[in-house]
C-alpha cells in the first residue's frame, strides 16, 4: 500500500518547479539544482542584467585582445614622429588626414590621434581598458582574498582573535584612501622610478595600494555572515562529527558565503575602475605608461575641450560605461541572490 | 500494518483531535506521511497519538541493561561578561548544575523540562561541542569530560547528533549524499568509491529515496530533512544518539512518524538514546525512563510509569497536567492543569535552597534554605524535594530532615550527624529511602 500513498511530502516539494512525479525525465534534469543556479537563472530572466553583461562582456574582450584588435585595424601604441601627423600652428592638433576633428573620418585613425604627440587613440583606447581592467580586476581578487579569509577567521574562531584582526578592519577603515595614496606615490617613486621596470612596479604598488583599502568591507561583510552561520546547527553537525576546523571554514563555511562574496566583488570592481582612472588623472596611479585617467588628464584643457572634444568624451565614455554596467549588474546580482526580493 | 485507512473515522470525533483541527496543526488528506518506501502506514488525519500508538509499542524498559553513558555531576557554567573595553567576568550562567544520570545500552532516556532549563546544553556537553566545568562523563572507560579534542575525535564516531532545526541542521550548499556521506570521509572509513552505496543504504534506512542523493536540502520538506539529519547521525553507526527536540519543529501528523522511525532504528542498530523534549507528551511512547529538568538541576528521574502514574516532585506534576490524555479526553473528563506562577528564574542567579521554590505551591521555609537532595524513594525512582508525594498526598512535614540532619524549617539540628549517603550516584541503588516509613528499605 506504500506506492499509492507517495503523495507530494514523499517527492520534496522543488521550490521553484511544480509538482511532478521524480523518477520521470524531466525531473532527472531538474534534480540537483544549488541554491546558486537558482539565482543564475533568475538573471538570466532581468533584461538590464544580460545588457549589462553584454557590456561588460565587450570591455573584456577590448582588454585581452588589445594587442590584435589594434594589429586588425592596422594601429598602434608606436608613434613614427609627430610632426607627422600633428600640426604644430594649430594648437598641435592632428592634421585634416588624421581625421577629425580638422578632416573627414578616416580607417587609418578610426578614433583619430591625440593632439601634440600624434599617438593614435583607438590603440591608447583599447590598451587603457586592458591596463584599467587588468588593475582593478587584480585588486579586486586580492582584496576578497584577505577580506574573506580575515573575515573567516574573525567570525568563527572569536575571541582575542576577532579583536586583533577586527581592530586592524577599523585601523585600516580610518585611513583616508586618498591621502595614504598621495603620501605613498611620491615615496614609491622616488625609491622606483630609476628602474628599468617602472611601470610594471608602478601598476603592482597601484594594485597593492587600491588591495590595502579595499578589503575591510569584504572583510567586515563575511564576518558578520559568519557570526550568524557559525550557529546554524549544521556546523554544530559538522563539530560533532569530528570535522577539522580548516574544512568547516572551507568547505561548511565558503560556499554559503558565495552570496556576500559575490556581492563585495560586485561593489569593488566599478570602485577600483573608477579610482584607477582618478588616481592616474590626479598623477599618482598610472603614470607611465596607458591609462584612460592619463588621456582625461591630457584632454582636459579648455582649447582641446573646445577644439578636439572627442579625445575627451572617448576615454571618459569608456569608463562611464563599464562603470555603469558592472554596478547595475552588481545589482541586479545582489537582487538576484537575494531571495526576499525574489521578483 | 493491520490498519485500515478508513478507521480514521471512527477515532475522529476525540476532544483533542477535534482541538488539533481548528488550530490547524494537522494537514488533512492522504498525503501525510513523508516517507518513501513501504516504512510506513497511510495513517489519515490522526493525530499524534493515536499515529505514534499505531503499529509501534513503546519502548521496554530493560532494567539490567548496563549503562552505556554514566553522566555523574556534570556542571556547565558560561562566563557573563560585562560589555565595555575590559570585559570582565562578572558572573555566570549555571545553565547545567551537577546533574548525574545513566542512559542504558540500547535504552533511551527522555530529557524534559522548560525552555532553559539547560537540556540543550547537556546534550551539547555529551556530544562534547562544550567542555564541561566539572563532572564526569562516562563512555567506553573514558571520561568524556576529560579528554582534549584531538583524543575526542576517533570517540566521535560513537556519540552523535541529531539536531532540533532541521532547517539549519543540513548545509544548504551540500548534496544530500555530501551530508550523509561527510561523516565517512572525516573519518576516512571507507574508500571513495563505497561512500555512495552506504549513503544510499543510509537513506532507505531513514524512508528516503536514495536515488534523491544528488538533490539539495531545500527540495525537501521538514520531516524529509529531519530524516536526512537522522540518516546523517547514522552514518557512523553510533553507540550513544543525543536527540534535541528532534520532532518539535515538524507537524504534529509528521512527529509521530519521525518518532517510529527513531524507534525502528533503536531496536534494529542498538542504539542508546538521550531524547530531549520540552513536554512530556513526545517521550511517552519513546522513553522507558524519564528525567525531569528544572533550571540545571534533574528534579525527578524514574520509570515512565512512575513519572507517569506517580509523580512525586510538584514540578512534574504541573508538567504533566498540561499534557493531554487521550483516554481520559475520550470519556469526557481531563486532569485539573496546574498553572505555575511567574518566570523561570534566572540561571545567573537562581534561588537557594530549592530552585523550584519561587513556583511551588507547597513552598515552605526549609525549601529556601536547604536544597533537596536527589533522594531514590523507590526500585527505579528519585525526586528532589523536600514534600515529595503524590499529588493531593504531599506531606505535612518535610521528609528529608533525618537525612539532612536539619529541623523542619531547615536549620541544622545540632549534634545530629546527616545519615544521607546514597545521592549522587548516577544509577539507582538496591536499597531506597522509604517516604512512609522513613526507613531504608529494599527488594
Ligand atoms: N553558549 C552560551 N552562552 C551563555 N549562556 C548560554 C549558552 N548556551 C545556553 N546558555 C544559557 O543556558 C541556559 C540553558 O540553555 P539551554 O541548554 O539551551 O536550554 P534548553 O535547551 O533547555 O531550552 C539558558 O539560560 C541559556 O540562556
Ligand atoms: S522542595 Fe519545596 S519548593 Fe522545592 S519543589 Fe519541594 S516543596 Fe516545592
Ligand atoms: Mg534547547
Amino acid at each position: 500500500m506504500s506506492a499509492e500513498t507517495a503523495g507530494p511530502e514523499t517527492l520534496g516539494s522543488l521550490s521553484d518547479e511544480p509538482q511532478q512525479d521524480p523518477n520521470s525525465q524531466q525531473a532527472k534534469e531538474i534534480s540537483g539544482k544549488s541554491p546558486l543556479r537558482i539565482a543564475l537563472g533568475r538573471l538570466a530572466r532581468d533584461k538590464i542584467a544580460v545588457v549589462c553583461a553584454v557590456v561588460v562582456l565587450f570591455f573584456v574582450i577590448c582588454a585581452m585582445f588589445a594587442g590584435t584588435i589594434s594589429d586588425l585595424f592596422g594601429v598602434s601604441l608606436e608613434t613614427p614622429l609627430a610632426s607627422e601627423r600633428v600640426d604644430g600652428l594649430n594648437n598641435g592638433l592632428p592634421k585634416p588626414e588624421m581625421g577629425p576633428p580638422v578632416g573627414p573620418f578616416t580607417w587609418e585613425h578610426p578614433m583619430g590621434v591625440a593632439p601634440r604627440t600624434g599617438e593614435d587613440n583607438l590603440a591608447y583606447w583599447l590598451h587603457g581598458c586592458r591596463v584599467s581592467l587588468l588593475i582593478a580586476f587584480t585588486a579586486t581578487l586580492i582584496a576578497s582574498v584577505v577580506g574573506v579569509v580575515i573575515g573567516l577567521l574573525a567570525g568563527f574562531l572569536g575571541g582575542a582573535v576577532d579583536k586583533v584582526l577586527s581592530f586592524f578592519i577599523d585601523m585600516f577603515l580610518t585611513i583616508p584612501f586618498l591621502l595614504a595614496a598621495l603620501t605613498l606615490a611620491p615615496i614609491l617613486n622616488e625609491r622606483f622610478n630609476t628602474s628599468p621596470d617602472y611601470p610594471t612596479i608602478q601598476k603592482f604598488s597601484l594594485v597593492m595600494v587600491l588591495a590595502m583599502f579595499g578589503w575591510m568591507g569584504t572583510a567586515r561583510l563575511i564576518r558578520g555572515e559568519v557570526l550568524a552561520l557559525r550557529e546554524r546547527e549544521f556546523v554544530q553537525a559538522a563539530r560533532v562529527m569530528g570535522m577539522p576546523t580548516s574544512r568547516i571554514l572551507f568547505k561548511e563555511l565558503l560556499p554559503n558565503l558565495a552570496a556576500p562574496i559575490i556581492i563585495s566583488v560586485s561593489l569593488m570592481l566599478p570602485a577600483f575602475v573608477a579610482l584607477e582612472a582618478g588616481l592616474a588623472y590626479l598623477g599618482i596611479g598610472v603614470t607611465d605608461g596607458v591609462s584612460w585617467g592619463q588621456t582625461i588628464l591630457k584632454a582636459a584643457t579648455p582649447t582641446y575641450f573646445r577644439e578636439y572634444p572627442q579625445y575627451l568624451w572617448q576615454p571618459l565614455l569608456g569608463i562611464v560605461a563599464l562603470v555603469l554596467s558592472l554596478n547595475l549588474l552588481g545589482d541586479a546580482v545582489r537582487d538576484a541572490l537575494d531571495p526576499k526580493t525574489r521578483r | 500494518m493491520t490498519q485500515d485507512p478508513n478507521a480514521r473515522a471512527e477515532v475522529e470525533p476525540t476532544a483533542v483531535g477535534a482541538n488539533a483541527a481548528e488550530a490547524g496543526e494537522r494537514r488533512l488528506g492522504d498525503d501525510v506521511s513523508d516517507a518513501y518506501g513501504s516504512h510506513e502506514v497511510n495513517v489519515g488525519d490522526l493525530d499524534f497519538h493515536i499515529v505514534a500508538e499505531h503499529g509501534h509499542t513503546a519502548s521496554e524498559l530493560d532494567p539490567d541493561a548496563p549503562a552505556v553513558l554514566t553522566v555523574d555531576n556534570l556542571k556547565m557554567y558560561f562566563p557573563v561578561k560585562s560589555s565595555g573595553v575590559v570585559r570582565r567576568t562578572i558572573g555566570h550562567v549555571q545553565a547545567v548544575d551537577g546533574i548525574s544520570f545513566e542512559v542504558p545500552k540500547g535504552g533511551s532516556l527522555g530529557l524534559v523540562g522548560e525552555s532553559g532549563c539547560g537540556k540543550s546544553t547537556t546534550g551539547r556537553l555529551i556530544t562534547r561541542l562544550y567542555k564541561p566545568t566539572g563532572g564526569s562523563m562516562m563512555f567506553d572507560g573514558k571520561d568524556l569530560a576529560k579528554l582534549s579534542n584531538r583524543e575526542m575525535k576517533p570517540l566521535r564516531r560513537d556519540v552523535q547528533m541529531i539536531f532540533q532545526d532541521p532547517y539549519t541542521s543540513l548545509n544548504p550548499r551540500h548534496t544530500v549524499g555530501t551530508i550523509v556521506g561527510a561523516p565517512l570521509e572525516v573519518h576516512n572509513v571507507v574508500p571513495k568509491d563505497k561512500v555512495l552505496p552506504r549513503v544510499q543504504e543510509l537513506l532507505e534506512i531513514v524512508g528516503l529515496n536514495p536515488e534523491h542523493y544528488n538533490r539539495y536540502p531545500n527540495e525537501f520538506s521538514g520531516g524529509q530533512r529531519q530524516r536526512i539529519g537522522i540518516a546523517r547521525a547514522l552514518t557512523l553507526n553510533p553507540k550513544v544518539l543525543v536527540a534535541d527536540e528532534p520532532v518539535s519543529a515538524l507537524d504534529v501528523s509528521i512527529q509521530a512518524q519521525v518518532i517510529n522511525l527513531l524507534q525502528d532504528i533503536q531496536s534494529e542498530f542498538d542504539v542508546a538514546f538521550l531524547f530531549i523534549a520540552h513536554d512530556l507528551a513526545i517521550v511517552r511512547h519513546f522513553c522507558p525512563e524519564i528525567a525531569v529538568m528544572y533550571l540545571g538541576k534533574i528534579v525527578e528521574i524514574g520509570d515512565r510509569e512512575t513519572i507517569y502514574s506517580h509523580p512525586h516532585h510538584p514540578y512534574t506534576q504541573a508538567l504533566l497536567s498540561a499534557v493531554p490524555d487521550v483516554k481520559q479526553a475520550a470519556v469526557g473528563g481531563r486532569r485539573e492543569r496546574i498553572r505555575l506562577e511567574g518566570d523561570v528564574p534566572s540561571p545567573i542567579n537562581p534561588p537557594s535552597g530549592c530552585r523550584f521554590r519561587t513556583r511551588c505551591q507547597f513552598a515552605q521555609e526549609i525549601c529556601a534554605k536547604v536544597e533537596p537532595p536527589l533522594l531514590q524513594i523507590g526500585k527505579r525512582h528519585k525526586v528532589a524535594c523536600h514534600f515529595a508525594g503524590e499529588l493531593g498526598a504531599h506531606p505535612a512535614t518535610p521528609v528529608t530532615t533525618e537525612l539532612l540532619g536539619v529541623d523542619d524549617q531547615g536549620s541544622p539540628v545540632p549534634g545530629a550527624t546527616p545519615s544521607n549517603t546514597q545521592l549522587t550516584i548516577p544509577g539507582y541503588e538496591k536499597t531506597w529511602y522509604d517516604l512512609r516509613t522513613k526507613q531504608t528499605t529494599g527488594v
